[in-house]
């Protein structure tokens, strides 16, 4: 009888074992399984009686019980299930087929819910940061201004600004009047627009929440007319009117907020405010930011009766200026695609009604030849 | 060797008394207190691979120390965490741990490391087990009390709260209740453990005392 029967490594089960189970020898014979413990114990299962089922932690072991289940025999190794095929000749094909079909059935309304989960998951994800986007924005648009302007004063405090020249001088003078003329056409009144022009190449200009505005002399050098620079002034100061500085604050802490009540930690949610607040103000304006404030900017021009095509003609020399002038990313590297936004200027110009157009009667020259000097 | 959990459940530790030429394989940082006689060598948790997968995978230590004595003496093993111990006496079978739960095992006991698969991750229990094997005793700690059952068909048992199983146990993710009641209700999802076999469970979870201690903070 021996020599046609297969061993293999499994355990047992019964009431009649020390602790209840213990690990054993499982052999299959003609007429069924046996299985003999380390201590020689002897359990036995004949063909007729055999129950079959799959599991276990790995989810392939073979367990097989009597009648009464007294006696569960398992098994894990892998030529088990074949050996019992064919060594019972052919008696639990049927079992072992609809173990499999279950098997699969479990297989696939796992993975089935695994994606629906990680679907739904998603999707709520992005509903919610849709939500806590316009949630924020609309809580931002009922602060008060005067919080604008403080973030402002303390933001202006990390700037170096060494160059800075002064009051009288033509070039601030220059500006002060360009805002003079746009700020009748603000979107919002009341907000005290302040003036610092720097000595520096670099060709920028930012705006801080509240209204201080920051002009470099290099960006007012490479302007080709006071329109020009008017077109990039009217740009900084929608920032500011939009409230793009204290919009993208209150986003951050919004998700930072958000992303702490999903994970629990709320104590970091303090130490970081400070610190983004001041990074968010000085890095940069998110893309949607500045479009929105080319096209507030365009509109304050065309109020102003001042062609806002000037400011995508300075989008376009900036273009053009590009390759030469490594200070320029400054600038560019914050902003969309020039060719984005000149054609999306030029759109919004079509939409409004047409209008003669004047330029600024402003000493352009004086400053051009105080400033090469 | 006589070992005795002492101080249980709360703040169970192991006593272990060795005479001459007694070993016992302990968990890294484990050790505190001993004999002045007794031999500490520090070696790699199953191998360079192993255990740094160990490490990472298991949350157990990269090295284990084995304890040997030449004279009489005693060593007390900790964890770190309050909670109580159990013993396991292997005889060629093989025993589960979740990450963590590993103390100490008597030398002839193989320590490995098994893949517990997506479900098991998603039910919080990690993507990878102990695997205890061989013969021999296995000391294990959980947080908080520990308690067992003899599982019979299916049995529930919540999130993180599983710290050891028999092979012939299987585990599946499943939900409390409905989506909502699951969600709402604090339970979120539940390990189904079904088979045949015994589990051990712990009385606390440390998900429980993170989210508890969160909302004092």
């Amino acid at each position: 009888m021996h020599d046609v029967s297969q061993e293999f490594f499994g355990g047992v089960f019964n009431d009649k074992i020390e602790g209840g189970r213990a690990a054993a020898k499982i052999s299959i014979h003609p007429q069924g399984l046996v299985a003999e413990t380390l201590e020689e114990q002897r359990f036995e299962i004949p063909f007729g009686e055999c129950q079959l089922d799959k599991g276990g932690a790995s989810g392939r072991m073979i367990f097989c019980r009597n009648n009464d289940r007294s006696i569960t025999l398992f098994c894990e190794e892998r030529g088990f299930p074949k050996a019992l095929e064919s060594l019972s000749l052919g008696a639990f094909s049927g079992q072992l087929r609809a173990i499999q079909q279950k098997q699969r059935g479990h297989e696939k309304t796992f993975w089935f819910w695994l994606t629906v989960g990680s679907v739904m998951t998603l999707i709520a994800g992005v509903i919610g940061y849709y939500a806590l986007i316009a949630t924020t924005q609309a809580a931002v648009a009922a602060l008060p201004i005067s919080i604008d302007e403080n973030i402002g004063s303390v933001a202006i405090k990390s700037v170096e600004l060494h160059a800075r020249l002064d009051a009288g001088h033509v070039a601030t003078k220059l500006v002060n009047d360009i805002v003079k003329e746009l700020e009748p056409h603000s979107a919002i009144k009341g907000l005290n627009f302040r003036i610092m022009v720097v000595d520096e190449p670099t060709v920028n200009a930012f705006a801080l929440p509240g209204g201080q505005i920051v002009v470099y002399t290099g960006l007012i050098k490479n302007a080709k007319s006071a329109e020009q620079l008017a077109g990039v002034i009217a740009h900084e100061m929608a920032h500011a009117t939009l409230r793009h500085g204290l919009k993208g604050v209150g986003q951050s802490l919004g998700i930072i907020a958000a992303i702490q009540l999903v994970t629990g930690d709320v104590g970091g949610l303090l130490a970081l405010s400070t610190q983004l607040a001041q990074e968010s103000i000085l890095t940069s304006y998110s893309r949607k930011s500045e479009t929105e404030a080319d096209l507030e900017g365009a509109r304050m021009l065309h109020e102003a009766g001042i062609d806002p095509k000037n400011m995508a003609d300075f989008f376009q020399m900036l273009e053009k200026l590009e390759g030469d002038i490594p200070d320029l990313l400054a600038w560019i590297s914050t902003h969309p695609q020039h060719a984005d936004r000149i054609a999306r200027i030029e759109n919004y110009q079509k939409q409004l009604p047409q209008k003669p157009y004047r330029l600024l009667e402003l000493p352009w020259e004086e400053v051009q030849n105080q400033l090469a000097n | 060797m006589e070992v005795t959990i002492r101080n249980a459940p709360s703040f169970a530790n192991l006593l272990v008394n060795l005479y001459p030429g007694d070993r016992i394989v302990a968990e890294a940082d484990a050790m505190a207190s001993m004999s002045s006689g007794i031999e500490m060598t520090t070696r790699w948790n199953g191998g360079v691979f192993r255990a740094i997968a160990r490490r990472i995978f298991g949350g157990e230590s990269i090295f284990v120390n084995e304890f040997k004595s030449t004279k009489s003496g005693h060593i007390v093993i900790t964890q770190p965490f309050p909670g109580d111990m159990a013993c396991l006496e292997l005889k060629g079978n093989t025993m589960f741990l979740q990450p963590g739960a590993y103390i100490a095992s008597e030398p002839q006991v193989t320590l490995g490391l098994g893949w517990a698969g997506i479900r098991s991750f998603i039910s919080g229990e990690g993507l990878f087990r102990m695997k205890v094997s061989g013969y021999g005793r296995v000391w294990f700690g959980a947080y908080g009390a520990i308690f067992t059952r003899e599982v019979e068909g299916e049995y529930i048992v919540d999130t993180g709260h599983l710290v050891a199983y028999e092979p012939t146990i299987g585990i599946r993710v499943g939900m409390a209740g409905g989506i909502f009641s699951s969600f709402f209700g604090g339970e979120g999802l539940i390990t189904r453990v079904n088979g045949q076999g015994k589990i051990y469970m712990q009385s606390r979870s440390f998900e429980g005392l993170a989210a508890w201690t969160n909302a004092h903070l």
